[in-house]
């Protein structure tokens, strides 16, 4: 430890450092169990199930994973989705998640512990923000010693935004993403730190391993480069900054290549291109220290031209060649969600079916309140410790921040990339406040029991030069720690030791008045404290509902309702098992995963004409729906109804994003047939159209009977059609709560007997009707 | 909507009957295009006279066709300008796509109304609200007439929806639309040799380390800054388009500047947020780092009071808002014995 060069060597500091490291270890293994323990209301209030929708996929393909194998895994054709077209399971997806839950059950059951499947995929989440933590503390660590790397995990084990995405039965791809990210970034500094090959590899190996887990692996191949760049530009490159950028960009480039999803993605789109770019400048760039190095200084200036000229051709001929690429490509090469990063009008104009998720939105200031919590207030105290002084690595935390606090701002859902910056931030910024302050403290205590102290020439300054060498110098603890290891590596340049000794000279650790720090200290506990609570509240109360079961608490009890559950079931007991189900694709991983039924759209929107089917389907009067739907060969639809309990997001309140989403494939169907002036109203003053289309008919048949009115309690109004009779679908059945209702598509009377009549009257001679095909379309 | 279907016969009709008509009124239309050769990219502006001796006074059916868009000056609106500026574009591109086609060209005349000038040529309208355009075609008697009118959900500020309901309306096509570059050619060679000329100083600076990027004080305020902007929720006021601040409703003098609700913020609500939630940090940064190194006591003392009372208040002042915001009650979770 670096602590040990300011201590006079001897036992005491020895026995002080030891009790350091058990220290820590024991705050880490806590600070692990608070990470877990927080994560489990959903289990203690709710029960141990798996929450929302993706989740329900991930556990159906874990499911499939522990029975079938990983080679029928990876060759997996779901024939149960995307009816009739299918998904190739194994080459869509990213795997990460599924096999490390898989792994985690196949070794419990290796050693006898009988886990169910779901159970290891609830408690999935939780196990591995406690690893997030600890790689939060190994990161935090790297760029400011230990007391900011304990602190910065604390705040990661309970941030808000993490929980959302990871509490107990939140199976989804972010809650071991996340983990994945930071420990990468982790073994980027380490490796800058260092110098070492080793870990350059193993941060390939967790560069794998996160473009195996999530999308949001671009988020790193972009960072990093970015990161080495302001190194380069702003004079800082070294030899380390080559060993930990090259590796990862070639292993790591060859690595996700082979993440089936990813595949030759990993060179050809334009998310990966800076990564490429950088790499050729860095190769540039060392050429040029090389030969500096070689050179005398006279030689060095021919050469530079002479570099420099071939350099600039060479990246402009790449230039040139990736601007030809990307402008072959239809989007440009960059996939819509990212798109709409680095144009944030972009989505809203152009693709409604990203505009249409609500994570897509961008945040309001209340969301950072909520989701981050008093970090946001630390946060800039963070920024500016790091930069005082800028290291490497708190370069690299500082471009982190930044980066991710602006993509935060575009959309909602990367709140949980900026989360651990953070936290980081957070943590460097408390750890260097409470240095401070507890240092004034302790300093003048001390002081104060010993007023004989030697040097009395200036009673105020020379004790503060005692307590610099007690406290202050942690924050200069990181750039010795890493000069010491370098110093072993041999690889330092001349020139930084100098200019980073001058400044620990130069600064002197001064103290603050004991009464006021004292009082800082307490406000600064009482807005830890207030942390805290907030985030026990966000886990217990907003993150934790499942969103499958739902409660409320009304002065009569609680209420649960089990509806969506209660309907699946009731569609696997009571359909054939080949029968096709059409809902809106919010509830197709929900269908097939605890139905078991075949669903024409789900939540992975590859298809937009397959979902805009859907949409066009649901937004069409009885007759055209049906034959929409008959010719996708649908035996029932499902639609989610909140109007009698009160739950606004069902699928009338998701039902203009059909329309749009419809209307941009099949022009005939046009938002403004569903508003009356501008407003989306479904009482007495809502348009025909409306009034007539399936989505209306199919929520509010019978729905007068409930109350004899009418009343829908999620739009607070009567509606406008309240008694009518469905042609063309019958009612075949609706959950206690009436918030899912089930329809069977009817067989096609009607048409056969007018056909059979037509042709009574030309031929005048008897027509079988066996002879009547059952698809219109066939 | 079966008005809107004929409008093309009554069109087509009505040119017919022009080509025997346009004898008897040829010198108003000679007038007109003297006018629209005179006027800044051919939009006329008509004034009460002009209305009466073009519309009004002249028996249908009329030799010519007018485009009306209603404007008001006075009532300084930058979104109804941007669109008479659309409106100008749509007029020049249809002058320079049918020059050499009198026929066509002299048939259609683009015209503006201002509502703060000519006052009396606009209520002969009975325009309700602005943004608003009108064909007159040559059969029209009753300016009253709604059908003539874009339709409301049509306006949308932009060249190419008053393109779709010229062509929709007229049978004419107006063709490609001819925008004005964002730099003329001269500008873009001029930006382009510039940067030619100060890359090798540029690579030179930058080699030797002399650049502002090498300043670590201003990297340092643009981090700040950036984050300042996205915790303000700036980004969700650029994409929704959310005004700085609104009228109140019943009151028309008062303003509001918090929204009540999660899903919308106004922007100076953001902007005033932001800086709350950066005051604290700065403040605790500047405590910690620079306040050490000042030597008087009693001046650390004094501004760390400062300091903290105003990160109390703001920190305060935050969570009042969230909970008026949101309506989210934070539970304290004491001791069910302590209540």
């Amino acid at each position: 430890m670096a602590a040990v060069e300011s201590l006079p060597p001897g036992t005491p500091s020895a026995m002080r450092n030891a009790f350091g490291t058990v220290l820590s270890a024991l705050i880490l293994v806590l600070i692990g169990v608070l990470a877990f323990s927080i994560r489990l209301f959903s289990v203690i209030k709710y029960e141990s199930v798996i929450h929302e929708f993706d989740p329900y996929f991930n556990y159906r393909v874990t499911q499939f994973l522990s029975k079938n194998g990983i080679y029928e895994f990876w060759n997996w054709f779901d024939d149960r989705t995307w009816y009739p077209l299918g998904r190739v399971i194994g080459g869509t997806v990213y795997p990460g998640l599924t096999l490390t839950a898989g792994t985690i059950w196949w070794v419990l059951n290796a050693i006898n512990i009988p886990l169910s499947v779901e159970t290891v995929c609830v408690f999935t989440a939780p196990v591995f923000s406690a690893f997030a933590s600890w790689a939060t503390y190994l990161l935090t660590k790297e760029v400011k010693g230990s007391g900011a790397g304990l602190a910065a995990a604390a705040l990661l084990a309970m941030v808000p935004s993490y929980i959302s995405r990871s509490v107990a039965g939140s199976y989804d791809n972010e809650a071991v993403a996340i983990f994945a990210l930071i420990f990468t970034f982790y073994l980027y500094i380490k490796t800058l730190n260092t110098g070492s090959l080793f870990y350059a590899t193993l941060n390939a190996i967790a560069y794998f391993y996160m473009v195996c887990s999530w999308g949001g692996y671009t988020f790193i191949i972009n960072l990093i480069p970015m990161h080495v760049l302001l190194c380069i530009v702003t004079g800082r490159y070294s030899p380390r900054l080559y060993i930990a950028y090259a590796p990862l960009v070639v292993l790591g480039t060859l690595l996700a290549a082979l993440v089936p999803v990813v595949g030759f993605n990993a060179v050809l789109t334009s998310e990966h291109f800076a990564s490429f770019l950088v790499f050729i400048i860095i190769h540039v760039v060392a050429l040029v220290y090389y030969i500096k190095g070689i050179l005398t200084p006279k030689m060095f200036k021919v050469a530079v031209t002479l570099v420099v000229s071939i350099g600039l051709v060479v990246c402009l001929i790449v230039v040139a060649v990736l601007v030809a690429l990307v402008a072959s490509s239809p989007t440009g090469g960059w996939s819509g969600r990212s798109l709409s990063l680095l144009d944030p009008t972009y989505a809203s104009k152009y693709i409604p079916i990203i505009a249409s998720v609500s994570e897509h939105q961008p945040p309001t200031w209340p969301s950072y309140f909520m989701d981050i919590n008093v970090l946001a207030f630390l946060v800039p105290a963070g920024i500016i410790a790091c930069f005082s002084p800028l290291s490497d690595a708190s370069s690299f935390v500082v471009l982190y921040i930044v980066m991710s606090v602006y993509f935060s701002g575009v959309m909602v859902r990367l709140m949980l990339v900026l989360a651990p910056a953070a936290c980081i931030m957070s943590g460097i910024a408390l750890s260097q406040a409470f240095d401070v302050f507890t240092g004034s403290i302790k300093y003048q205590l001390s002081s104060k029991s010993k007023d004989d102290a030697e040097d009395n020439t200036s009673t105020k300054n020379a004790p503060k030069d005692d307590a610099s060498s007690g406290k202050a110098d942690k924050g200069e603890e990181v750039a010795k720690e890493r000069l010491s290891k370098k110093g072993k590596k041999k690889e330092r340049e001349p020139a930084e030791k100098p200019s980073v000794k001058s400044k620990i000279v130069k600064k002197k650790a001064l103290v603050l008045p004991l009464e006021a720090s004292i009082v800082a200290l307490l406000l600064l506990i009482m807005l830890g404290a207030f942390y805290v609570i907030h985030c026990v509240w966000a886990a217990a109360e907003a993150y934790s509902a499942p969103s499958i079961v739902l409660t409320s608490q009304s002065h009569d009890g609680l209420h649960v309702f089990d509806d969506f559950r209660e309907s699946y079931a009731w569609l696997s007991h009571n359909t054939d098992v080949d029968d096709k189900v059409a809902s809106w694709w919010d509830y197709g991983y929900q269908t097939t995963a605890m139905a078991n039924r075949t669903v024409i759209v789900d939540n992975n929107t590859w298809n937009n004409t397959h979902i805009a089917t859907v949409g066009t389907a649901m937004s069409s009067p009885e007759k055209a729906a049906w034959e929409i739907f008959n010719s996708l060969d649908v035996k029932y639809v499902l639609v989610v109804f909140g109007g009698v309990i009160g739950y606004p997001s069902d699928d009338i309140n998701k039902f203009l994003w059909m329309v749009r989403i419809g209307g941009g494939e099949f022009p005939h169907i046009k938002e403004a047939d569903y508003l009356r002036d501008g407003q989306y109203r479904i009482d007495s003053e809502a348009t025909p159209t409306m009034l007539n289309c399936l989505m209306y008919k199919l929520c509010y048949y019978r729905f007068v009977e409930t109350d004899g009115k009418g009343y829908d309690r999620v739009r607070r109004t009567e509606i406008g059609k309240k008694h009518f009779k469905l042609t063309h679908f019958e009612e075949v059945f609706t959950s206690h709560h009436w918030m899912v209702r089930i329809y069977k598509l009817k067989p096609q009377k009607n048409r056969i007997r007018g056909r059979v009549k037509k042709l009574k009257q030309k031929t005048s001679s008897g027509v079988s009707s066996k002879s009547v095909k059952k698809n219109p379309w066939m | 909507m079966a008005d809107h279907t004929t409008l093309p016969h009554r069109f087509f009709l009505s040119i017919s009957l022009l080509s025997i008509l346009t004898v008897s009124q040829p010198d108003l239309t000679k007038e007109l295009v003297s006018l629209r050769s005179s006027s800044e990219s051919g939009v006329i502006r008509l004034s009460d006279d002009t209305v009466s001796k073009f519309i009004t006074s002249v028996s249908t059916p009329r030799p010519y066709s007018l485009i009306i868009f209603f404007n008001s000056v006075e009532l300084n609106s930058n979104p109804l300008q941007e669109f008479r500026r659309e409106f100008a574009f749509v007029s020049a591109s249809f002058i320079a796509n049918n020059n050499n086609r009198s026929d066509v060209a002299n048939k259609v005349f683009f015209c503006e109304i201002d509502e703060s000038s000519d006052s009396e040529a606009f209520g002969l309208f009975g325009i309700q609200f602005l943004p608003q355009i009108c064909l007159v075609d040559p059969l029209m008697e009753n300016l009253q007439d709604k059908t003539g009118r874009m339709e409301e959900e049509d306006v949308d500020g932009t060249a190419e929806s008053v393109v779709e309901f010229i062509e929709s309306r007229t049978n004419l096509t107006v063709g490609p639309l001819h925008r004005p570059p964002l730099l003329s050619k001269t500008q873009i060679s001029v930006i382009v040799a510039l940067i030619a000329i100060s890359t090798p100083f540029l690579i030179k600076k930058v080699l030797k380390g002399e650049t502002v990027l090498h300043n670590s004080r201003v990297w340092l305020f643009c981090t700040v800054l950036v984050y300042f902007f996205s915790v303000s929720g700036t980004m969700h006021n650029i994409i929704k388009g959310m005004p700085m601040f609104v009228r109140d409703h019943q009151d028309s003098n008062k303003l509001v500047f918090f929204y009540k609700g999660e899903n919308f913020q106004l922007g100076a609500e953001g902007l005033s947020v932001g800086l709350l939630y950066n005051v604290v940090g700065l403040l605790l940064a500047y405590v910690t780092n620079a306040l050490v190194r000042v030597r008087s006591v009693s001046g650390q003392r004094v501004f760390m009071m400062l300091a903290m009372v105003v990160s109390l208040l703001a920190v305060k002042k935050v969570v009042y808002l969230n909970s008026w915001k949101t309506g989210y009650e934070i539970q304290t979770y004491w001791p069910s014995s302590w209540h």
